[in-house]
Parts: C-alpha cells; sequence; structure tokens
C-alpha cells in the first residue's frame, strides 16, 4: 500500500514535470513574437503542418526539409522586408485529431502567417476552414485530391493536378506515340484511380482518340487474366493504367503472359520501385508521369542548384517531389510578402492568388482565377533497365474549365 | 459567447479540452461495458464513427439542428450496438474480443465504400458546432447519467455479472439482457462522443477509425482503472493531453508516451485509480473526524 503510494506520487510528480516544462518550452520558443498579431518585429512565422511519425511520416519529413532549406536561403540573404523567416514544426504523427489540434496551435500559440501543409489532401480539407476562418494563408504543398482551393480564398496549393498533367501526357500518347486505339484499366475501389480515368477519358475523346476497352479491377486483386484476355481481342495500341504499382506490375506481367506486345501508361500512383519488382521484364517500357523528377542532367537552373544543396546536406541522396515542393511553397510565400510589402495573410493572400510563371524548382506555376496550379512541365517517365528514366519532359496548359 | 470565451481561453487549450471531452463521453461508454460488466471490446471506434457519420451527414445534408443529429448519431450507434450485441454478446473473452474487432473493421470499409460517407476521399465541410461549453454540459451529463447507473440494481447487476456470470444467473440475472442493455449504452455514448468528434474537426475519415482509436480509447480505461469512474476521467485526460504537452520534447514524444504507458502499468497494474473506492474514503475520513471531534 505505502509502496503504491510512493509510486503514485511519483509518477504525478512526473506528469507535473511534463506539463510545467510543456507550457515553460512553448511560451520560450514563440516569446520571441507573441500578441503582435500576425508576425512580430524581427521574424516571420511560418508553419509547418504535417507527419514527422506515423505512416505518412515520409511526406512530412521531406515537405520539411524543403522548407528549412528555403528559409536558410531567404534569411541569407537578409530574410524578408528586414525579417527573419522562422518555420515553427509541430508534428502530428498522421492523426487526424491531433492535426486539427497542431493547426489551432500553430494559429493560436505560435500565431503564424501562414502554414505550409499538409501533404495529404485529407489533412489539408481539415486544416483548410480552421485557416480561413481564422484569416491564415494555408499553402499545401502535395495535396491533389478535389475540393480543396474552394473552402476558402486563404486556401493555396502547389502541386501538379492530374486535370493538368494528364491530358499533357494523352497529347504526347496520342499524336507522339500514335495511340488512337486504347484500353483503359481503373480500380474502382480507389478513388484517385476512378477520377484520373475521367480526366484521361475527356483528354481521349478531345485528341479524337478512341477508347475501345474499359476494364475495371479493384486494389488488392491478383488474377487479371478475365481482363487481359477482353483487351487481347479490343485490339488496342496501348493500355492506360490509373491505379497503384502493386496491381499495375501484376497487371503487366499478365499482359505478357497473354503474348501482348503493348506498353503501359499511368498516372504517379505507379511510381515505386514495386512497380519492377512485381512485374520484372513485363514492365519495361511503361511510362508514368510525375510532378517532379530529379535530373541534375537536363534541370533548368534553379532546380539544378536545389539538387545540388539539397545532395550536399543529405548524403547525396537525391530530392523528391515533397521536397521540391516544400522549399517553392515557402519562397512563394516569401515573393507574395515582398510584393505585398506586408506580412499580414489579409494582404499577402491576394498577391499570392496573382502569381504567375513563377520559377520554381519543382517546375514552373501559375495561379489561375479559382487558385488552381498550374503546374509546368510534366515529367513523363520509362521504365528502363528496372529504373526510371526521363523518356519526355512536356509542357502543360491550363486546363479548360 | 465564443468570442467571449476565446477571449478566456486560447482556442488551442479550447481545442486540445473539447478533445478530453469528447474522449471522456467515449471512454465512459467503454467503462460501463468493458470495466463495470466485463465484456472485452475492441470495436469501440466503430460505434463512435457510427455516430461521427450520422450526426454529420444529418447536420451537413439535412440541415438538422446539431443537438437532435447528435442525439440521432447515438441512437444510431445504440442500434447497431444492439444489433451486434444480440449475437456477439454470446462469445466471451477473447472470442467477443475478436468479433468485434471484425466488426470495427467492416464499419470501416463499409464507411470507404459508400457513397453518402465521401468514401476514401472522406467527408469535408460539416459545420463547426461543438464547443467548450455544449461539450463540457454533455461530459456532465454523461458522468451523472454512469454514476447514477453503477449504484443502481442495473449496476450491481452488471458487477454481478463480471465477477461470475453463472453465480449471477443462479441469483435471477438475466444476463443476455444486462449484457445487450450495457452495450447499448456504451454505444450510445461513443455515438455521441462521435457527433461531437466530427463537429469539432469539421472533416471525418474512415481511415482515423481503424482498431487503433478503438485501442486507444481502451487504453484510457485500463490506465485510469478499469471499472472506475473517476479513473477513466483521469486515465482519458492523462493519455489526451499527454501527446500535446510533450511537444517540447520533439521526436521522442511517443518515446516518452510509451514509457509513461509501461510505467503506469509497472506501478499501478490496476490503473491509475484503479481498486480506489472513493466513496468508502471519504466515509473513512467522515469517521476519523467524528471519532477526533468526540
Amino acid at each position: 500500500m505505502k509502496k503504491n503510494k510512493i509510486a503514485l506520487i511519483f509518477l504525478s510528480v512526473l506528469l507535473m514535470l511534463a506539463l510545467v516544462t510543456g507550457c515553460g518550452g512553448q511560451t520560450g520558443s514563440s516569446s520571441g513574437g507573441e500578441n503582435k498579431g500576425g508576425g512580430s518585429d524581427d521574424t516571420i512565422k511560418i508553419g509547418f503542418m504535417g507527419a514527422l511519425t506515423g505512416n505518412e511520416a515520409s511526406y512530412g519529413i521531406e515537405t520539411l526539409k524543403g522548407m528549412k532549406m528555403a528559409a536558410e536561403d531567404l534569411n541569407k540573404e537578409g530574410g524578408v522586408l528586414g525579417k527573419r523567416i522562422e518555420i515553427v514544426e509541430s508534428d502530428h504523427g498522421s492523426k487526424l485529431s491531433e492535426a486539427a489540434s497542431v493547426v489551432q496551435k500553430l494559429i493560436s500559440k505560435d500565431r503564424v502567417v501562414a502554414i505550409v501543409g499538409d501533404p495529404t489532401t485529407g489533412k489539408t480539407k481539415l486544416a483548410a476552414p480552421i485557416c480561413q476562418q481564422n484569416k491564415v494563408v494555408l499553402l499545401s504543398a502535395g495535396a491533389v485530391g478535389p475540393g480543396v482551393v474552394e473552402i476558402g480564398d486563404y486556401i493555396f496549393r502547389d502541386t501538379l493536378l492530374d486535370a493538368v498533367a494528364a491530358p499533357a501526357v494523352t497529347e504526347y500518347l496520342v499524336n507522339k506515340l500514335g495511340w488512337k486505339k486504347v484500353a483503359i484499366v481503373t480500380s474502382t475501389n480507389n478513388d484517385y484511380s476512378v477520377g484520373l480515368t475521367k480526366i484521361f477519358e475527356e483528354a481521349l475523346a478531345r485528341h479524337n482518340a478512341q477508347v475501345v476497352d474499359k476494364e475495371s479491377i479493384q486494389d488488392g486483386d491478383q488474377d487479371f487474366s478475365a481482363q487481359v484476355t477482353r483487351i487481347k481481342q479490343a485490339r488496342p495500341d496501348g493500355i492506360i493504367f490509373t491505379g497503384y504499382y502493386t496491381e499495375g506490375g501484376l497487371f503487366m506481367k499478365e499482359v505478357r503472359k497473354q503474348g501482348l506486345d503493348l506498353k503501359m501508361a499511368g498516372g504517379d500512383g505507379l511510381l515505386s520501385p514495386v512497380l519492377w519488382k512485381l512485374g520484372g521484364d513485363a514492365v519495361e517500357g511503361s511510362m508514368v508521369y510525375t510532378g517532379f523528377a530529379a535530373d541534375p542532367a537536363n534541370a533548368a537552373p534553379q532546380t539544378k542548384e536545389f539538387i545540388q544543396k539539397y545532395q550536399a546536406a543529405n548524403d547525396n541522396k537525391l530530392p523528391d517531389m515533397f521536397s521540391a515542393q516544400g522549399y517553392d511553397a515557402v519562397m512563394l510565400l516569401a515573393k507574395a510578402m515582398k510584393e505585398a510589402n506586408s506580412t499580414d495573410p489579409s494582404k499577402f493572400k491576394d498577391a499570392l492568388a496573382k502569381t504567375r510563371d513563377y520559377p520554381g524548382v519543382s517546375g514552373s506555376l501559375t495561379f489561375l482565377p479559382n487558385r488552381e496550379p498550374v503546374k509546368s512541365p510534366v515529367y513523363l517517365l520509362e521504365v528502363k533497365n528496372q529504373q526510371f528514366s526521363i523518356k519526355a519532359v512536356l509542357p502543360t496548359e491550363a486546363p479548360k474549365v | 459567447m465564443e468570442q467571449w470565451l476565446s477571449s478566456v481561453i486560447d482556442p488551442y487549450y479550447q481545442q486540445v479540452l473539447m478533445l478530453v471531452g469528447i474522449y471522456i463521453i467515449a471512454a465512459l461508454g467503454l467503462n460501463l461495458i468493458t470495466g463495470l460488466c466485463g465484456q472485452l471490446t475492441f470495436g469501440h471506434a466503430a460505434f463512435l464513427s457510427i455516430g461521427a457519420y450520422t450526426a454529420a451527414i444529418l447536420t451537413r445534408d439535412f440541415h438538422l439542428p446539431f443537438i437532435l443529429s447528435l442525439v440521432l448519431g447515438g441512437l444510431m450507434a445504440a442500434l447497431f450496438g444492439i444489433l451486434l450485441g444480440i449475437p456477439v454478446l454470446r462469445l466471451t473473452g477473447d472470442y467477443l474480443g475478436i468479433a468485434t474487432l471484425g466488426f470495427g473493421e467492416i464499419v470501416r470499409v463499409a464507411f470507404t465504400n459508400m457513397k453518402i460517407t465521401g468514401g476514401a476521399i472522406g467527408l469535408a465541410a460539416i459545420p463547426r458546432a461543438s464547443n467548450l461549453i455544449n461539450v463540457t454540459f454533455f461530459v456532465i451529463l454523461a458522468v451523472a447519467a454512469v454514476v447514477l447507473l453503477e449504484n443502481s440494481r442495473f449496476g450491481r447487476a452488471l458487477k454481478a455479472i463480471r465477477e461470475d456470470e453463472i453465480a449471477a444467473e443462479a441469483m435471477g440475472i438475466n444476463a443476455m439482457w444486462y449484457k445487450i442493455q450495457a452495450f447499448g449504452i456504451g454505444c450510445f455514448l461513443a455515438g455521441i462522443s462521435g457527433g461531437f468528434y466530427a463537429h469539432l474537426l469539421q472533416y471525418l475519415n474512415p481511415n482515423d477509425f481503424g482498431f487503433l482509436k478503438s485501442f486507444e480509447i481502451l487504453n484510457f480505461v485500463v490506465l485510469g482503472g478499469l471499472g472506475s469512474i473517476p479513473g477513466t476521467i483521469v486515465g482519458t485526460t492523462v493519455l489526451t493531453l499527454a501527446p500535446e504537452f510533450l511537444r517540447f520534447v520533439q521526436e521522442y514524444r511517443m518515446m516518452i508516451y510509451g514509457l509513461l504507458l509501461v510505467l503506469m502499468m509497472i506501478f499501478r497494474p490496476h490503473g491509475l485509480l484503479g481498486g480506489v473506492n472513493f466513496r468508502r474514503l471519504l466515509r473513512r475520513r467522515k469517521q476519523k473526524a467524528t471519532a477526533l471531534s468526540s
């Protein structure tokens, strides 16, 4: 009994300690600029929202790396409007409930003027109403799903949208590779796939290509023999596959098994080494498009510089899409603040919305009047010797609404 | 009202406090099922999600008043709880646990594939109707309800079932009927909690209600002390606040959180307040006081 009591007291003290130091740490870190209403005397705070732990951590960690590189570059040149850029990071552990707390904390405790995040569409949608209500700019460096920027005029994203990329790829497939007759394969229990198929179908219709066969699969399927048999009978010039890499690899294996010499093209849902780990030789020549490919040889000057800096800081590892878009996000915000000559989100959000042809490290970016980004170029990658190599760099144009 | 509130309490603290309150309501429901009645269930998050989606769709698409949709969400969760309970509560112990775990996964997959729930993309644009006042009000209501229940004939029957079901049956308690009632009430509380959760986050995603969430709530109850209402409240508060207050240690946050769990289980295997009888404590103190004064 007595021992238990001591243990209980010990535990309570430990918890109290955590509580007290927790509060102390927070007020300490934000004491630089409190109660000044949106920024302070000598720093501009930009919040990072994303996961550093949990199953979405790989996106968040890369985004944060890019953001920190951007802040460093800006501060080296004297900051923005004479103030230093400070990145306030908060991990939400890939949890929805914590993500809401994190956004609220960044806004009301840290008093950030803008938040970069979240890399996923779902959590961006969760953060957007809170940011809109509190008049803080939210710039997602990863959300691609529908219904994000519609939430309000403080909400932005700097990603390559499928609605922009897929038509450019379609044009290449139809006009350069001569795919006049196409088979489309959709994974019906995958929202990304269903949406992408729709975009491809519209683009194919615009380029007078014929969809000779539409096949449905499900994520998790292993046997595609029935679908491939039907494709064989339809005699297409190529296959557009809108699902993920696991099914993509297995599907192509079945295609080769049935003696078809067709190539597959698809979105960045196929972008993974798992594609050839499962598909082997069958996926050689398969094409995948993506918004960013680290290509030190042919990259634009600003991208080349970014890749070099990233490699120097990360053991020669090449940057991915998230780090590049995280870098661009901070740079875009800084540029908007400079143009508006203000760190007030209600002012620089308008300058941000006016961004046209911004030469970012992840491609050039233009915001449409509805704040949706149009990015160019799109990289079409090809599987060659079990590796992705750049097949074509395609310019994009604004989608016709 | 809300503006006045945010001038007194920082919105961030309000957010966290509301989350604590919402989890307390859910944990009280689970405590009734697992703590008081002794039925191990791993599917509590499923009932949370049923309540959350029902209430959210009712306010968002049918423009029903918030409190009404909240109650309807709770009733929907209770309905599913009872429907599930009738076949499944014949199982005991681990088997019941596995069956409820399975049900939780079914619900998650069903919500992922339904049109009205927004599928895998999630349900967005839910009005923000939860505030500290209505959450606090419902927490008090829930605490009062479960305290009254625990000390009633019903509560004693549940305890009897927990201790020895056969003996309880021999004393004339219809164990099945009581278990289903307890399950229904527990799920109702989970549904209410889910409704608040939806109208706090304004966005729902089926993946958020996986078995991890069920275990999280079970953690709250077990850590506080199975069967103890004050324990459930303390356990939920500590475990919900800990990840927020541990932010200063950054990447070590979840490690320390885990360490806290291990330490507590070593020093207090029955939970923080498990086995502490507050009534008896109070009575003893009173006796001491009267003995001293006389």
